[in-house]
C-alpha cells in the first residue's frame, strides 16, 4: 500500500502525487494540514517533520525522491 | 557533439532552450529539474502576460513549452558535476557518470537556499529547521517559529506562517528589516509577529526535534535564547557555480562575471545567464531575456567558427 503526506500547496507533494499517477499507482493522500493525527503518524514513522512523506509498503520516503520511490516500488 | 549544451531547468534555460530549438542549433539540454526556485512560490504575480500563478503551475508551463519543441534532446533528473575545456570544445560531466560534448555552453544552473553552517543546522534538518515554508509552514499549527533573515524571502516565509503559527520571530542581522513595505504591513498587521534585529543565530538545540535557537546580541555581545519548535532559514542565496568556478571569472560571492551585452563569460564559448550570474536583479523576466540574448549571441558565434 502506498501512502502519501502531503500539505495543501507544497510544490514536491503534487510532484510526488503526479509521478505515481503517471505510474499508475495507486495511493491515499493524508494531508497533514488538516488532520493532525495524521501529522504526528507523519512524524513518528519518518522521524522528522518536512512533507511530502511517502510510505510504500513500509518503506518511508522524505522528499520527492524519485530514485527512492523507484526502487520501493521496483519500477 | 553537439554544438550547445543548456545546463539548467529554470527560466533562463528553458527560455534558451525554446530559442535555441527554434534556430535549429544542434543542442543538448541537461537539468535536474524544472521552474527553478520559483517552483515554491505559492503564487507569482510578475510573470510577465499571466496576472497570477503558482509556481508549480510555472514549472509545468515551462517543461510543456521546451518539451513541444521539436529540435532538441532534454536530459532530465540529473545534475551537472563538472565542465572541462578540451581543445576546442568542452566536456560535460553528470552524476550518473554521462559525458557529452559540446562546442558552446549556455550555463544557467541558477541559485539554492544559502544555510547558515551553524551547530545544529544539519541536524535538525527537516526536524524543525525548514528552507521550504510553502511546504513546511501548515506543520507549524498551533507552534512558535523563528524565521531568519528579515529581507523579502524571511517576510514571504512569515507570511506563509500567519495562517498557521502562534508566533513568529523574525531575527535580522543588520538594524533593520529590508522587505517590501506590502509584505511587512500584511505580517506586522497580523499582531503574531515580532522583529528583532542586530541578531546573529549561533545555534540550533533540540532533542529529537527543535527546541529552541541561541543567538548573539550584536549590539550588546549577550548571548540569548528563543524557545521555538521551527527555524525557517532565509537569509538569501547562493550560486551554483560549483561546476564551472575553475574556468571562468566569479566574483566575490562566486556568482559568474558576464557581459551584460551578449552574456558571455570570461571563458570563449562559454555564456551564462539568470541568477548564477553577477546579474543586478533576481527577477524570473529578466533571466528569461538574458538567456535569450546568449543564445542569440550563440547562434552568431556558431556561424563563425
Amino acid at each position: 500500500m502506498v501512502t502519501i503526506y502531503t500539505t495543501s500547496v507544497c510544490p514536491y507533494c503534487h510532484m510526488a502525487k503526479e509521478y505515481l499517477e503517471k505510474n499508475n499507482i495507486k495511493f491515499k493522500e493524508v494531508n497533514v494540514e488538516e488532520d493532525e493525527a495524521a501529522a504526528r503518524e507523519m512524524i513518528q514513522k519518518s522521524h522528522q517533520m518536512g512533507v511530502p512523506v511517502l510510505d510504500i509498503n513500509n518503506t518511508i520516503i522524505v522528499g520527492f525522491d524519485k530514485s527512492g520511490i523507484d526502487k520501493a516500488l521496483g519500477l | 557533439m553537439y554544438d550547445l549544451i543548456i545546463i539548467g531547468g529554470g527560466p533562463a534555460g528553458v527560455a534558451a532552450g525554446v530559442y535555441a530549438a527554434r534556430k535549429k542549433i544542434n543542442t543538448l539540454f541537461l537539468t535536474k529539474d524544472f521552474g527553478g526556485q520559483s517552483l515554491v512560490s505559492a503564487g507569482i504575480k510578475n510573470w510577465i502576460g499571466v496576472k497570477e500563478i503558482s509556481g508549480f503551475d510555472l514549472a509545468k508551463n515551462l517543461e510543456s513549452h521546451l518539451r513541444d519543441q521539436e529540435d532538441i534532446e532534454i536530459k532530465d533528473n540529473l545534475l551537472v558535476s563538472k565542465i572541462e575545456k578540451q581543445g576546442d570544445f568542452f566536456s560535460v560531466f553528470t552524476d550518473k557518470g554521462d559525458k557529452f560534448e559540446a562546442k558552446t555552453i549556455l550555463f544557467t544552473a541558477g541559485s539554492r537556499h544559502k544555510r547558515l553552517n551553524i551547530s545544529g543546522e544539519d541536524k535538525y534538518d527537516g526536524k524543525g529547521v525548514f528552507y521550504c515554508s510553502t511546504c513546511d509552514a501548515p506543520i507549524m499549527k498551533n507552534k512558535t517559529a523563528a524565521v531568519v533573515g528579515g529581507g523579502n524571502s524571511g517576510f514571504e516565509a512569515a507570511l506563509d506562517l500567519l495562517p498557521y503559527a502562534n508566533k513568529i520571530y523574525i531575527l535580522e542581522y543588520t538594524e533593520e528589516c529590508k522587505a517590501d513595505s506590502v509584505t511587512c504591513d500584511k505580517v506586522r498587521a497580523s499582531g503574531k509577529s515580532q522583529e528583532i534585529t542586530m541578531t546573529e543565530v549561533k545555534e540550533i538545540f533540540g532533542d529529537e526535534f527543535v527546541k529552541g535557537i541561541r543567538y548573539q546580541d550584536r549590539k550588546t555581545g549577550e548571548m540569548k535564547e528563543l524557545a521555538v519548535e521551527g527555524v525557517f532559514v532565509e537569509i538569501g542565496f547562493q550560486p551554483n557555480s560549483e561546476s564551472v568556478k575553475d574556468l571562468v571569472d566569479v566574483d566575490k560571492y562566486g556568482r559568474v562575471i558576464v557581459d551584460p551585452k551578449t552574456q558571455k563569460t570570461s571563458l570563449e564559448g562559454i555564456w551564462a545567464a539568470g541568477d548564477v550570474t553577477d546579474v543586478l536583479y533576481n527577477q524570473n523576466n529578466i533571466a528569461t531575456g538574458d538567456a535569450i540574448k546568449a543564445v542569440l549571441n550563440i547562434y552568431d558565434y556558431l556561424k563563425n567558427i
